[in-house]
C-alpha cells in the first residue's frame, strides 16, 4: 500500500486544549519563584504534592517528548560519555544527559529539583536512576517502595505502603515547610478520581466499532492524567475530550479510515517512530484500540479511605503484578475491545514490562486464538530500531489476521 | 595447592553441582536452588533441606531464548537454559528474592515453565532504614518460613538456631581464610579462596566447615605457594565465575587481595547475631551487611564504602567486572568510580557474558592497568 492510499485520520480538535494545558504547566514549572519542584516517577503518588502545593515534573514525561521529537539520542550519548552504559534505560540516560547539559524538549531543560519521589512500582530502574539524580543534583529522595507481587498481596504489604504514605507526608512538611491538610488532600483525591474517571470514559470509546481514536492519540492525551491528575484543569479537559470522542461514536467516524482489523498495543510507545507506524497500520486498516499502557493509570481510589486505596492502588499497576496476572487483563482487554490481535513493543530500555512478553505472546494465541506480533526496539534510542524489519513484519503480520 | 582438604574442594569446580546431586542420593533430601544471596539459607537448612546457589553457567543458549530476549543478563539466561534443558534437574524447587527487575520476572518465568515442585518468592523491601521497611522485612521473613514450611516440612526453632550458628561459623572461616590472605596474599590463589566461598552455598554446610577447618590448618602449617608479589586488586561485581579469566589476571602480574562479590566477600560478611530471636537475627543480618546495588540505603554512600575497602585491604587498582544487561551495577559504575579515582585507586571496567569471555581482548586490557599501577 502507497503513502497516497493513506486517508488522514480526523484531527481531534481537544489537542489544542492539551497542548495549552500543558505549555501552562510548563511555563509554570521553569518560572515558579515560590512553588517547590519535585521529579517524579510516571507511576507514583503525585496527588501528596498536588495537596502540598508542589509542582511535579516528570522525567519519563520529558523523555517521551524528547523521543518524539528525535533529540534522545544526542541526550543519551551525553549521559554515555559520562560513563553510564549503552544498555541502561533510555529514559535514564537521556535524562541524565539533559542534566549535565540544560537541555531537552523544553528550552533550558527541566527546571531544578527541590526534592525527588521516586516510586519503584513501575520498575527497579527508576530506583538507581533517582539515586543518581539525588547526587547529581544534590537533593533529597523519597523512594516509595512497593512490593511486587507475584500471587496475591500479603497484608503487610498493604501496612507497609500505606506506613510509607504517612511517611512521604512527613517528609513533604520537612521539604516544603508547610503544613499538611487532610481537608486538601480529600479535595485532591476527590479530582484525581473523578479526572481517572474521566479518563477511563475516554478510553471506553474505543470498544465502539469504528474506535474514534487508536492508542496512538492515547499515547498523547494520556499526558494530562499522568502529570497533573488532582487538579480541576485535568478533569475540565478530559470532559472536552470525552465529549468529542462520544461524538465521533455517535456520528460514525472512526480513527482509521475503513477500520477492518482491531488491535492491541503492549508497552511504552516507539516515540520517535509513531508517526510512521501509525501510518503504516492505518494503511492496513488496522487500528490499535486499546493499550496496556496508558490503561495503567485508571487506578482506583476510595474517597472514604484515601490512603489505604491508594497504597492499594498504587502497588497493584500492572508491571507490578506477575506475568499470569498480566496475562489476566491482557484477555480482558482483548475481549472488552474486541480485538483481532496483539502488537508488542519489545523494549530493550523495560525490562519488567518486556521480559515475559514472549511468554505472553504464545498464551494469548494459545487462549484466543489470535495472533501476536513481537517488535524489537527501544522506546526512544533509534539506534536500536530497524524500520525496514519492522514494516516487513507489520505487513506479513496484518495477512496473517 | 596445599594439603588434600583444598584439593578435594578445588577438583568440585569442574562440575560445581555434583556435590548436590550425591547429597541428595544419600539423603533422599530436598534440595532448593536459589539466585541471589539475600536467600536466608538458614531457614531452607533448618527444614532440612539443601540450599543451592545457581548462578548461570558458561554456555550456548539452546532453549532459554524463547521466554528472555537477548538483552537480558546472562545471568539469568543460562540459568533459565539450564533448568529448561534439565541439568539442574536435582532441584525440588527454586526460592526467589526480589533483587533487580530481570529476577523478578525470571521468578514468573521460572515457575510457569521449569516444572520444579515448590516455589517460593521472598519480596524483601528495597528501601532499607526505615521502621515501617524493617516491620515489612521481618513480617515477609516470618511468612516465607511458615511457606517454606508447608512445602518442606517444620522448621523448628531450635533446628534454625543450630543452622544460624553453623552458617555464622562457616562465615566466620571464611572470613578468616580472606584475612589470611590479605596479611599474606602468596599463600592461595585468590581464584581458589574465591571457590572456597563460592562452594560454600553448593553444598552440605556441614562437610563444608569441617573442609574449611582442614584448608585453614594446612595453609597455617605451609608456605606460601606464590611469592604474592602481584599487583594487589580490588574486584567489584555481582557474581564473579569466570575462573579462566582470574586465572589471566594472575598471569599478568595482578591479584586480587579482597572483593565486592556477591559469592566473594557479601556471601559471607556480617554474621547473624546469635542474642536475639532467630528470625530477628536473620533480618538484621540482610539489613546490616554491605549493600548490593538493589537496595536503597541512603545513610551508606556505596561508593565511598567500596573506596574505603579497597583502600584499607591496600589494593592499587580495582577492576569492575559486570554482567553485560545488569542495570544496578551498571547505574552504579560511573559513581563508585569517580570516588575509586578520588582515593587514587586506578580501575577498569569490563562487562562480559556467560559463555562469550574473550580472555585474549581482556588480557591487553588487564595488562594496561598492571602496567599503569606499576609505573
Amino acid at each position: 500500500m502507497s503513502a497516497e492510499d493513506i486517508r488522514k485520520p480526523p484531527k481531534i480538535a481537544a489537542t489544542e486544549q492539551m497542548k495549552q494545558l500543558i505549555t501552562n504547566y510548563y511555563i509554570e514549572a521553569k518560572t515558579t519563584k515560590e512553588k517547590p519542584i519535585c521529579w517524579i516517577t510516571s507511576g507514583g503518588p503525585v496527588e501528596f504534592l498536588i495537596a502540598m502545593g508542589v509542582i511535579p515534573v516528570y522525567p519519563e514525561n520529558h523523555g517521551a517528548m524528547c523521543g518524539a521529537s528525535k533529540i534522545a539520542v544526542g541526550l543519551a550519548e551525553v549521559a554515555e560519555s559520562m560513563g553510564f552504559s549503552q544498555d541502561l534505560c533510555s529514559y535514564a540516560r537521556l535524562d541524565i544527559g539533559g542534566a549535565a547539559t540544560q537541555n531537552g524538549a523544553i528550552p533550558g531543560g527541566l527546571p531544578k529539583p527541590d526534592f525527588l519521589l521516586c516510586c519503584n512500582n513501575i520498575c527497579g530502574t527508576v530506583t538507581k536512576w533517582y539515586e543518581e539524580l539525588s547526587r547529581f543534583w544534590d537533593v533529597p529522595m523519597f523512594l516509595f517502595d512497593t512490593p511486587f507481587i507475584h500471587k496475591s498481596k500479603p497484608g503487610h504489604a498493604t501496612e507497609y505502603v500505606k506506613q510509607q504514605c504517612l511517611e512521604l507526608i512527613e517528609f513533604l512538611q520537612k521539604q516544603t515547610g508547610k503544613k499538611w491538610s487532610d481537608d486538601r488532600f480529600a479535595e485532591v483525591a476527590m479530582l484525581s478520581v473523578e479526572g481517572v474517571d474521566l479518563w477511563k470514559e475516554v478510553l471506553k470509546t474505543a470498544e465502539s466499532r469504528p474506535s474514534p481514536f487508536t492508542c496512538f492519540d492515547a499515547f498523547i492525551h494520556m499526558a494530562p492524567i499522568v502529570t497533573l491528575r488532582g487538579t480541576q484543569e485535568v478533569v475540565d479537559y478530559y470532559k472536552l475530550l470525552r465529549d468529542e470522542m462520544q461524538e465521533r461514536v455517535a456520528n460514525g467516524v472512526g480513527a482509521v479510515a475503513d477500520e477492518k482489523y482491531r488491535l492491541i498495543w503492549d508497552n511504552i510507545p516507539i516515540w520517535y517512530e509513531m508517526r510512521n507506524l501509525g501510518n503504516l497500520f492505518a494503511g492496513n486498516h488496522a487500528c490499535l484500540v486499546a493499550d496496556t499502557y496508558t490503561t495503567a493509570w485508571a487506578v482506583d481510589i476510595k474517597i472514604e479511605d484515601p490512603l489505604t486505596s491508594m497504597a492499594d492502588a498504587y502497588t497493584k499497576v500492572y508491571l507490578n503484578i506477575s506475568i499470569d496476572l498480566m496475562l489476566d487483563q491482557l484477555l480482558a482487554l482483548i475481549e472488552r475491545y474486541s480485538a483481532d490481535g496483539l502488537v508488542m513493543h519489545s523494549n530493550r530500555s523495560c525490562k519488567p514490562y518486556s521480559l515475559g512478553q514472549y511468554d505472553l505472546a504464545r498464551a494469548v494465541t494459545e487462549r484466543t486464538g489470535k495472533p501476536a506480533l513481537i517488535i524489537e526496539a527501544d522506546m526512544t534510542d533509534s539506534r536500536a530500531f530497524s524500520e525496514a524489519q519492522t514494516r516487513e513484519r507489520v505487513d506479513a503480520f496484518i495477512e496473517s489476521l | 595447592m596445599s594439603g588434600e582438604a583444598l584439593d578435594r574442594l578445588m577438583k568440585m569446580r569442574d562440575d560445581p553441582y555434583a556435590a548436590a546431586r550425591a547429597w541428595k542420593e544419600r539423603t533422599g533430601g530436598k534440595v532448593m536452588g536459589y539466585f541471589c544471596c539475600y536467600a536466608p539459607e538458614e531457614m531452607i537448612h533448618a527444614a532440612g533441606a539443601l540450599p543451592v546457589r545457581i548462578t548461570g553457567e558458561n554456555r550456548d543458549i539452546s532453549k532459554s531464548g524463547a521466554h528472555l530476549q537477548n538483552y537480558c543478563c546472562s545471568l539469568a539466561r543460562t540459568g533459565l537454559d539450564m533448568a529448561l534443558d534439565g541439568t539442574l534437574s536435582f532441584l525440588d524447587g527454586t526460592v526467589f528474592v526480589h533483587t533487580c527487575d530481570t529476577m523478578q520476572r525470571l521468578s514468573d518465568i521460572w515457575r510457569l515453565n521449569a516444572g520444579f515442585a515448590v516455589h517460593a518468592d521472598l519480596v524483601l523491601p528495597v528501601r532499607f532504614e526505615t521502621s515501617s521497611a524493617w516491620d515489612y522485612m521481618t513480617s515477609e521473613l516470618a511468612s516465607f518460613a511458615e511457606g517454606l514450611e508447608k512445602e518442606l516440612g517444620p522448621m523448628e526453632d531450635s533446628a534454625l538456631v543450630e543452622s544460624i550458628k553453623l552458617f555464622n561459623r562457616n562465615r566466620a572461616l571464611l572470613a578468616k581464610l580472606y584475612q589470611m590472605r590479605l596479611a599474606s596474599p602468596g599463600i592461595l590463589p585468590y581464584d581458589q579462596a574465591l571457590w572456597c566461598s563460592t562452594s560454600s552455598a553448593l553444598m552440605d554446610k556441614a562437610e563444608h566447615t569441617a573442609l574449611l577447618e582442614e584448608i585453614i590448618t594446612d595453609l597455617q602449617a605451609g608456605t606460601a605457594t606464590t611469592d604474592g608479589s602481584g599487583v594487589p586488586l580490588f574486584g567489584i561485581g555481582s557474581v564473579m565465575d569466570q575462573w579462566d579469566f582470574l586465572a589471566m589476571v594472575a598471569e599478568s602480574g595482578a591479584t586480587f587481595i579482597d572483593d565486592d562479590f556477591c559469592n566473594g566477600r557479601r556471601y559471607f560478611d556480617f554474621e547473624v547475631p546469635e542474642d536475639v530471636p532467630p528470625v530477628e537475627g536473620i533480618a538484621r543480618r540482610l539489613w546490616g551487611r554491605s549493600s548490593c546495588p538493589c537496595k536503597h540505603v541512603p545513610s551508606r554512600d556505596r561508593g565511598a564504602c567500596l573506596a574505603d575497602r579497597a583502600t584499607a585491604a591496600g589494593a592499587k587498582g580495582a577492576i569492575f567486572f559486570q554482567f553485560k544487561f545488569c542495570e544496578p551495577h551498571a547505574f552504579d559504575y560511573p559513581h563508585v568510580k569517580k570516588a575509586l579515582d578520588k582515593a587514587g585507586i586506578p580501575s577498569l571496567n569490563l562487562e562480559f557474558e556467560q559463555g562469550s569471555v574473550s580472555i585474549g581482548q581482556l588480557r591487553t586490557r588487564v595488562g594496561a592497568l598492571v602496567e599503569t599501577i606499576k609505573a
